[in-house]
């Protein structure tokens, strides 16, 4: 089984260390929502406003979820400190487009994926299904690895901050743009790579229509 | 949505503090015998109850023993044809925080074993599946898988379904809702006046999900999914985010409130989630339709709680006994049917609720094969 979508609109970030300037006081008026904001709940604002997408169903992806979180916590624990409940609140996977949600008071429903290095195509999967049921939504990625010592495990990614969204409706039309020949950055995370490629693919002066195998 | 196909549960299996098996697990729950205790292991600060396995299993060899269990129950060969479909809040971090207490830095943490996808990882590495894809919505994470095995599978676009809700213990869970204050020190008891917490639990819940009726199965009838919009631990007090994804499954179940002859609650034993979820329920099925929560016996298994809670469902429907709020006393939420025994009865259709951080909320529809 295939299907078609349409990138109606498409948005990418990376840095090798921290992505500088996520115009968060802007998108994010109000402090007390502000200063509670992951990373990657900022990209994820950043990434959703210049796709233009407020309402409307997200499939959201991360192979390694708020890591930072995950890390303050474990390190909490070990010294044996109290664990800051804002760090377990912001430490699920689904935090950044839950804020996204309140920001935007989006009630529809929103599921992340995580899937390894293959979250973005999991995403991709994920949101050509729900896209049967008609609508325009979001598929969005995001990893933040930009953790202290983070070299003691990774070895392979040069970027540590990196995220893409996609705005894709369900199409009819022939493909444009073939999935599997896109080239990737491998400096990204793997699970990042497909999303990104794709929104730094897109082409504003045609219809882009990629095809999804299941 | 568009429906294709009728969707089944038909066959389950289960590991958690209430039992080694369904039946143990079903029995428990009707007649009231609880799987929390009180663990001194986790903080020298404080002794929560928690829900640990009967027996020490290793968590990932459960995994694939389960798993092989709906193998052999179904006489399937293999899973080549099946798409698995995890449902996990925690997935590897027992293990990252094993080998990181022990080393004190991160260089012995395998991201293969740290992260979600550590439960997709640990099966494919024993069985072939169709393809995978892992849900982490927190408590919602295993209710949201089954929800998407509906879709997939009632839209025709696969042939099967292995629905995996899986979390074990971690000292971040524990710690974390030490920390927000939200952990009892004895069984939690939802929805009464004197509740002071929840107990987290480890489980494994499999269900095998398909197209045919097989025997004894139940039909999955419909998913209804919303956003609070609201905060990232408080539900919407009027629980509006819980009154739209209900009205939702009902709608994709087509289902008026007085079909539903239960309504096994998220109920976790916190006030904040109860009475917003009360709320929610007296406000769409005033206080005729049965309500109880079985967190009291099986604790909250987080993000397998929708599997696990949905393995109680089926057996509602197929055993005819709807299962009692265990220790509630005395209501706090008293403008619904809450049951303070169990009680053998008719059921032709189930509501399951399953709410989470993020306000992520999933309730589900089971209803028997006619």
């Amino acid at each position: 089984m295939k299907i078609k979508l349409e990138i109606l609109s498409a948005s990418s970030i990376c840095a090798k260390q921290e992505i500088e300037d996520l115009h968060t006081k802007i998108l994010v008026p109000k402090m007390v929502t502000r200063r509670r904001l992951t990373r990657a709940a900022k990209m994820a604002i950043y990434l959703a406003d210049h796709v233009s997408f407020t309402q409307g169903k997200i499939i959201y992806g991360s192979s390694f979820g708020e890591l930072p979180a995950t890390a303050n916590i474990l390190h909490a624990i070990q010294k044996e400190e109290g664990i800051s409940p804002t760090h377990f609140q912001n430490s699920v996977y689904n935090t950044a487009v839950s804020y996204l949600s309140m920001l935007h008071e989006n009630k529809e429903e929103i599921l992340t994926v995580s899937s390894g290095d293959n979250t973005s195509e999991k995403v991709l999967k994920a949101g050509a299904i729900k896209a049967l049921e008609g609508g325009t939504f979001l598929l969005l990625v995001t990893e933040t690895l930009n953790i202290d010592a983070i070299d003691e495990v990774n070895t392979c990614h040069a970027h540590l901050e990196s995220g893409a969204a996609l705005k894709v409706r369900l199409s009819t039309e022939t493909p444009t743009i073939d999935i599997k020949t896109l080239p990737v950055d491998k400096h990204l995370p793997a699970s990042v790579q497909l999303l990104y490629a794709l929104a730094s693919t897109i082409k504003t002066t045609q219809k882009n229509i990629i095809e999804v195998a299941l | 949505m568009t429906t294709k196909n009728r969707v089944y549960l038909t066959s389950s299996t289960s590991l958690s503090c209430a039992g080694d098996s369904n039946q143990a697990l079903f029995d428990n729950v009707v007649n009231g015998v609880t799987g929390i205790a009180k663990d001194p292991n986790y903080f020298d600060s404080a002794t929560p109850a928690i829900g640990k396995f009967t027996q020490n299993y290793n968590f990932h060899k459960a995994l694939v023993s389960q798993c092989q269990y709906i193998l052999d129950l179904c006489q399937l060969e293999d899973f080549t044809d099946t798409l698995l479909i995890v449902g996990s809040s925690v997935g590897g971090m027992a293990e990252t925080e094993k080998r990181f207490f022990k080393d004190k830095n991160y260089t012995n943490i395998d991201p293969n074993f740290h992260n979600i996808h550590t439960i997709a990882h640990v099966l494919k590495s024993h069985f072939d599946f169709y393809d995978d894809i892992s849900f982490s919505t927190a408590c919602t994470s295993s209710a949201n898988a089954i929800g998407y095995a509906y879709e997939v599978l009632s839209k025709g676009l696969y042939k099967r379904v292995l629905v995996v809700g899986a979390d074990s213990l971690t000292h971040t869970t524990i710690g974390g809702f030490l920390s927000l204050g939200v952990l009892s020190s004895a069984p939690c008891k939802p929805f009464d006046i004197s509740r002071d917490g929840m107990n987290v639990a480890e489980a494994i819940a499999c269900l095998l999900i398909e197209t045919e009726p097989q025997q004894n199965c139940v039909e999955i009838k419909g998913v209804g999914y919303s956003s609070d919009a609201y905060h990232m631990t408080h539900p919407h007090p009027e629980g509006l985010g819980a009154i739209s994804a209900m009205s939702s499954a009902l709608r994709a179940a087509n289902l008026d409130t007085e079909d539903i002859d239960y309504i096994n609650a998220h109920g976790t034993g916190t006030s904040a989630n109860d009475n917003a979820e009360a709320n929610a329920i007296a406000s769409l099925f005033g206080e005729h339709t049965p309500v109880s929560s079985t967190k009291a016996i099986t604790g909250h298994t987080l993000g397998a709680a929708g599997a696990l809670e949905a393995i109680i469902s089926s057996l509602v429907l197929t055993e005819g006994i709807l299962p009692q709020n265990t220790f509630l006393d005395k209501a706090e939420n008293t403008d619904i049917a809450l049951m303070k025994k169990s009680k053998i009865s008719s059921v032709s259709y189930v509501l399951s609720n399953s709410f989470a951080f993020g306000g992520n909320n999933c309730s589900l529809i089971f209803g028997a094969v006619k």
